[in-house]
């Protein structure tokens, strides 16, 4: 039996990953300038073919691949509209979520004909830490994609401060004219960070939650994580390591409310569930105008041929 | 071409190739399933507005949508982007259905107004909250809708569950409103089309003269186009813009007061249809005149009402419209291609007419 102090660590870290890889691949994209609020769109594709692929393929793994290449794919149409032709960022992602849950839902019904798809291989376990004598019990019990997703944070943590790269999509996000003068070429820049980096955290963050913590699809799978995650980029300050604690805390009073349900039947959980709104609204109304915004953040970048 | 100036001619060549591309990409994911695009949307169009009952459901479904759509408008027109619609919607038809199922007594001429009354006022309240983190702090406005949508759904189920539970409904809801508050009703067979039509009719005309006929309107317009401009010519652009928001916010709510007075008589746990996210489309596409949201709402009705004879007729589900509108949205956002692809388009034609010209 577990006491409820190990079950409300074990949740909250369950509940946050998703939060915190759609987090970091969304900084990606605001720091070169990007804006994405398509973030539960790439969610939601990228838990859709991860499912696709676990079914077509009989296993989690080319599931896990194939999640990610969703999120990829609604990235991509993401930077083509923003990155290669100037549209408008905001409705781009806001076109992109509606889009994805509206062909995710429609591709679940004529493939399985019902809006839930059949049960596929999952990845909840890591069996091999199971070996490791004292904590193996309990390392055992996290999603392999649990241990992806702290390897994702130290690298791109890394990525960020000391690669030249890292250096180049701050550069384009904050000054793209003088980015562009110093030889750097935007596009490419804003490109590889939205459809790379940030389609490879949203199709990951899509498949743990669809085989990473169950093994199907369903409508309103994502349910507003996505938009928690944009909101965790705004409250952590564009800094991965404060974004990653913003996630944590939504993830706690995630797991807090499904215990509150559990164990005081007579509180409603949705008082407990709105508990991170308010103080995320809270936060936000003492934080300010947030001087850590990359400046360029939600200006297109003209290419010469489609200016006027 | 001389009775149209070359820029609105620009414009509705631009709305032209954009639902062009979409309806393009749709067909082409049509074909792609097996199924005909043009027996798709026949049954689309037979079904929203084939028969009266098609018909009257499709402008019933419009109503919602052109209040939420002119609130998108309203602060688009002073360069916000509200897209707190939906949560503003949820909180006036919360607002609206304690007034008609609490206040007892009234006739239906002072309760009805009096309900709606109370659905603007809880949409506005609620977009008081973004338009102070917007004057006090500079706050990201987008961001705190977004919150607040989210929020907006929580606080429903929550208050439903914990104080306004009618223990005898079948679903989770509120008490049935009482009979002096439901809207009156224009017609009744083959379904009912109530007084909502009018009045979003007739808000839509005050917005009409609000925006083109009003130097109140002009200004809000001149701080939609140019911020600076307008603070530098003397114009109070805090004031339009936090305006603009609570008038969205109130007509928003209006629209929640309208869907539960005039159509479901209760408040349902987990009602949220996503009439504010039609809005955006409708908003951007007519360029935020009234005539054009009209027009598009009507057809965003249409794809609602008509989805459900299309997955009975042609076997695809329902669940396209999300598709459709998704697919939509995202070429709206490609707004500025397409206005070049036009223009470029015009230029050429521009270019002839004046080298013939030239030659007589």
């Amino acid at each position: 039996m577990l006491s409820l102090f190990e079950t409300m660590i074990e949740a909250t870290i369950r509940l946050s990953v998703p939060i915190i890889l759609m987090a970091i691949g969304n900084q990606f994209a605001e720091k070169a300038g990007v804006m994405n609020l398509g973030a539960e769109g790439m969610m939601t594709m990228g838990s859709f073919t991860a499912v696709l692929g676990a079914y077509y393929s009989g296993s989690a793994v080319v599931g896990v691949l194939a999640g990610i290449v969703g999120g990829m794919l609604v990235a991509t149409i993401h930077s083509l509209n923003t990155v290669e032709f100037g549209g408008n960022q905001n409705i781009s992602g806001l076109g992109l979520n509606t889009l994805a849950a509206g062909l995710s839902a429609f591709l679940c019904r004529e493939l399985f004909s019902s809006g839930i798809t059949p049960s596929v291989q999952n990845l909840q376990r890591t069996e091999i830490l199971r070996k490791i004598p004292l904590v193996g019990h309990i390392l055992s019990r996290f999603s392999p994609l649990m241990y992806i997703s702290i390897i994702i944070i130290i690298v791109s943590l890394l990525f960020m401060k000391k690669t030249t790269l890292g250096m180049r999509i701050v550069a384009v996000g904050d000054d793209p004219t003088a980015a562009e003068t110093a030889g750097i070429n935007v596009w490419n820049v804003r490109h590889l960070a939205v459809c790379v980096f940030c389609g490879i955290c949203g199709g990951l963050a899509g498949a743990y939650l669809s085989i990473g913590q169950l093994s199907f699809f369903q409508d309103d799978l994502v349910n507003g994580k996505g938009m928690l995650a944009v909101i965790a980029v705004k409250m952590g300050k564009w800094n991965i390591g404060a974004l990653s604690l913003v996630a944590l805390m939504f993830g706690f009073f995630d797991a807090l409310q499904v215990q509150i349900q559990i164990n005081f039947p007579s509180v409603s959980p949705e008082l407990v569930e709105l508990i991170p709104y308010i103080v995320a609204v809270i936060a936000l109304f003492i934080s300010g105008e947030n001087s850590a915004q990359p400046k360029a953040l939600t200006q297109p970048y003209l290419k010469n041929k489609y200016k006027f | 071409m001389k009775l149209l100036s070359r820029d609105k001619l620009a414009g509705a060549l631009t709305t032209i190739l954009i639902l062009f591309s979409a309806f393009v990409v749709i067909s082409i994911l049509l074909l792609c399933i097996g199924v005909s695009p043009l027996s798709t949307f026949g049954a689309l169009f037979k079904g929203a507005f084939g028969s009266k009952l098609g018909l009257i459901n499709t402008i019933q479904k419009a109503v919602p949508i052109c209040l939420c759509a002119l609130g998108v408008a309203v602060a688009k027109q002073a360069g916000i982007f509200n897209i707190g619609i939906n949560g503003q919607m949820i909180i006036g038809s919360i607002a609206s259905v304690i007034t008609a199922v609490y206040i007892k007594g009234l006739p239906t001429a002072i309760h009805v107004p009096l309900c709606l009354i109370a659905g603007m006022l809880g949409g506005a309240l609620y977009a008081l909250i973004p338009t102070l983190g917007y004057l006090w702090r500079r706050l990201n406005i987008l961001v705190l809708c977004l919150l607040m949508n989210t929020m907006a759904v929580k606080i429903e189920t929550w208050l439903i569950y914990a104080y306004f539970k009618d223990p005898n409904a079948l679903t989770n809801s509120t008490y049935r409103i009482q009979a002096s508050s439901n809207l009156p009703n224009l017609v009744r067979t083959p379904a009912r089309l109530n007084i909502g039509f009018i009045i979003a009719l007739i808000v839509s005309a005050i917005m009409y003269i609000y925006f083109y006929k009003t130097t109140s309107g002009f200004e809000l317009r001149a701080v939609g186009l140019n911020n600076n401009g307008a603070k530098y010519a003397g114009i109070n652009t805090k004031k339009y813009i936090s305006s603009s928001l609570l008038i969205g916010g109130a007509l928003a709510g209006l629209a929640g007061a309208i869907e539960v007075l005039g159509t479901y008589y209760r408040l349902y746990v987990g009602f949220s249809p996503a009439y504010g996210f039609d809005g955006i489309p409708i908003s951007l596409l007519s360029g935020n005149n009234p005539i054009g949201i009209i027009i598009g709402s009507i057809v965003f009705g249409a794809l609602r009402v008509g989805s459900s004879t299309m997955q009975v007729k042609v076997g695809v589900s329902s669940e396209l419209v999300d598709v459709i509108q998704g697919v939509l949205i995202c070429f709206i956002a490609l707004e500025y291609l397409f206005k070049f692809a036009s223009n470029k388009l015009l230029g050429k034609i521009h270019h002839k007419e004046a080298a013939n010209v030239k030659s007589i």
